[in-house]
């Protein structure tokens, strides 16, 4: 997974010092990531976590004292395309945006600038990047994975979790974990993943985890069926909901998606990727 | 967020774009008299964010004094997908020779907006058979430069307008794009633009919708909320800012992250349960949060169990049991409670609730919504 984290990554926090920001960088220094110190304007010179994490106004201060190629986005909803376009020109390789929920027309500036760099951008609404036993760029709960052979993939960042849990209860080890974010306009998609865990050694099987609404499983499934000659295991919720139960009164941030009434887990299954109907087929289908 | 037809007549009249004369009524008194200074005849339109509209008959048509009190009367009778009629646009009816549709639409898929123009408009372009029919012109606008006269130009150019019409044309298309922007719209749809006999564009009927994530920045709509739509849980939901779903069955559900909540939705309806309430509190929630989520749940008649399913990434455990710990202590209905804290902090999120006697404790998913089903069914736990 060396093109978006690795061992040798040296990973900053823009937003280290605001409530969720803080906790997390802290997490992270936790589980022995290397992280190199953070954003935080009006703030720079200070000092994080008794000395070990500097603070710097801009990302390019901070890339200049620590190396910084990969940043961790924790800034609020209304600053944070901000922070991923300072990120891009600063030249930060990996982006990783956990804020979620950002302006649509935020989102469509940042994608037309992301167009023409060499950044790459995790999310929004991302829980991150996991290397197990090597690096968690983002918000996973700790010791949630063991480091293994299966790269898994998903939009959800909860569902991420229960899938990385129950692996970890069978016993079966984790390659590299990512979530895509599960915004209506994110950066990385399913189909850039998979090419990555195509071309990764450390990478024998694959997770595949969608839900309902956009139509990403199905761009997925094709190009499962071009490109991708790792076996795939994919894990779609929501499949079969009814619309008539499901009455999507009010949400703040939009409703509940219809479901596609099983054309996802059809289009994938005719990709050659077998389907986990539940939680714990996962860990049978990764074994047989 | 659906704007009503008035709102987004207002906008679009401040932002300089032609309409018709009109002015909103609550009574048939208000509609008689606004009739009389718009002149007739009048188009009495309900206002509502339900679709069929029309033919509910919630628009008509009124050629004269005599008939105006009675239709008004009848309209504000009218009921739209439940939802009684409360507004009267009164507006001046146009005699126009051609109709056209324009609008800024969100392409999600390549994040972008586009200008869409037709020469089929009204309700003829929203029927898909004639969609497919009718002259369509997309034009995505790169929203770092804006929208170009050119590209104005080259979809007007295909539907064969008059080119003295072309200036009425450019003026509209840039002023639509124009509140697209600054209202952080997802959509502004002029559907129709018309044509009269004296060869002016007019905007007959429109439709804006706001994006739901830039309220912050977008302040004046936050109050535009139809209260008609909602009762005093939805209003909790939006400032407690968790998403809410209403279920027509009798478990209240906690969950963080969609994801969670369709794995949960999914477990239950496998069951043949369903949930009377879905409440997502989303990722970072704060014990504010939770203790009001637990709160609309208890006291939600509906709900006779409560399921909370918790895995924290950025939610912290100890901070959801703190706010729950709270509602407990508010003297509301008791319930039974059962629940799955795991992820970040966990552990300490479970010894806060430990001495709990309405709650029961499970590891998985899949344990609590058995436990959840079987006791709606009266099993023993």
């Amino acid at each position: 997974m060396t093109n978006l984290i690795s061992a040798q990554s040296h990973i900053m926090v823009q937003g280290i010092t605001g409530r969720r920001g803080r906790f997390h960088a802290l997490q992270m220094l936790k589980t022995g990531s290397q992280i190199v110190g953070g954003t935080s304007p009006g703030k720079g010179g200070e000092w994080c976590f008794e000395g070990r994490l500097p603070v710097f106004d801009t990302v390019s201060d901070c890339i200049k004292s620590t190396n910084a190629d990969v940043s961790v986005v924790f800034v609020p909803p209304h600053a944070t395309a901000d922070a991923i376009l300072e990120a891009i020109e600063a030249g930060i390789k990996t982006i990783i945006s956990i804020t979620g929920s950002i302006p649509l027309q935020d989102m469509m500036v940042v994608k037309s600038v992301l167009k023409n760099s060499d950044s790459i951008l995790v999310g929004p609404n991302s829980p991150g990047v996991l290397l197990p036993g090597i690096a968690n760029a983002g918000i996973f709960p700790n010791d949630i994975a063991l480091r293994g052979n299966v790269g898994v993939v998903s939009r959800s960042g909860t569902l991420c979790y229960e899938v990385l849990d129950t692996l970890k209860q069978n016993g079966i080890g984790v390659s590299a974990a990512i979530g895509i974010g599960d915004d209506q306009i994110i950066g990385i998609d399913f189909q850039s993943c998979l090419e990555l865990f195509e071309s990764d050694p450390h990478t024998d099987q694959i997770v595949l985890i969608g839900g309902p609404g956009g139509d990403s499983e199905l761009k997925a499934a094709s190009f499962i069926m071009e490109h991708v000659t790792k076996p795939v295991i994919a894990f779609v919720v929501g499949e079969n909901l009814a619309p008539s139960i499901v009455r999507p009164f009010f949400s703040r941030s939009g409703s509940l998606s219809l479901a596609s009434l099983g054309k996802k887990t059809l289009a994938l299954k005719e990709a050659g990727v077998r389907i986990a109907n539940k939680l714990n087929d996962i860990p049978i289908l990764l074994s047989s | 967020m659906k704007l009503q037809e008035y709102q987004a007549k207002s906008i679009l009249k401040s932002a300089g774009i032609p309409l018709p004369a009109s002015t909103l009524a609550t009574n048939a008194v208000q509609v008689k008299r606004i009739a009389a200074e718009i002149g007739y005849p009048v188009v009495l339109k309900a206002q509502t964010l339900e679709s069929g509209r029309g033919s509910a008959g919630g628009v008509r048509i009124v050629h004269n004094e005599r008939e105006i009190e009675n239709i008004s009367n009848e309209i504000f009778k009218v009921i739209i997908n439940r939802h009684p009629v409360q507004f009267i646009l009164v507006e001046k009816a146009l005699t126009f020779m051609d109709e056209f549709y324009l609008a800024v639409i969100s392409d999600l898929e390549n994040s972008t907006p586009i200008l869409r123009i037709s020469e089929a408009g009204g309700a003829t372009f929203l029927e898909s058979s004639s969609f497919e029919d009718a002259l369509v012109v997309d034009r995505p606008i790169d929203i770092n430069t804006g929208l170009k006269d050119y590209q104005i130009r080259e979809a007007i150019t295909k539907m064969g307008i008059d080119p003295q019409l072309w200036k009425q044309f450019q003026l509209i298309a840039h002023k639509a794009y124009e509140v697209y922007r600054q209202y952080d719209a997802t959509l502004v749809e002029l559907n129709s633009l018309v044509l009269t006999e004296q060869n002016q564009v007019f905007v007959l009927d429109a439709r804006i919708s706001i994006d739901s994530q830039s309220l912050f920045r977008q302040e004046s709509f936050a109050d535009a909320f139809d209260p008609t739509y909602f009762g005093w849980e939805e209003r909790q939901a939006l400032k407690y800012y968790v998403d809410y779903h209403i279920f027509p069955g009798e478990v209240g559900c906690i969950v963080n992250g969609m994801g969670l909540a369709y794995l949960t939705l999914d477990q239950l309806l496998s069951l043949n349960t369903l949930p009377a309430a879905m409440i997502d509190i989303r990722g970072g929630a704060t014990s504010t949060s939770t203790a009001s989520s637990l709160e609309m749940l208890l006291l939600n008649p509906r709900v006779k169990v409560v399921l909370i399913n918790i895995f924290g990434g950025m939610t912290r455990c100890d901070e959801a049991a703190n706010g729950f710990l709270q509602a407990l202590n508010r003297g509301l209905p008791r319930k039974p409670i059962f629940i799955r804290l795991e992820g970040t902090n966990g552990d300490s999120g479970l010894d806060l609730l430990h001495n709990n006697e309405n709650m029961s404790f499970f590891g998985t998913t899949e344990a609590l919504v058995n436990a959840t089903a079987g006791w709606l069914r009266g099993e023993e736990l």
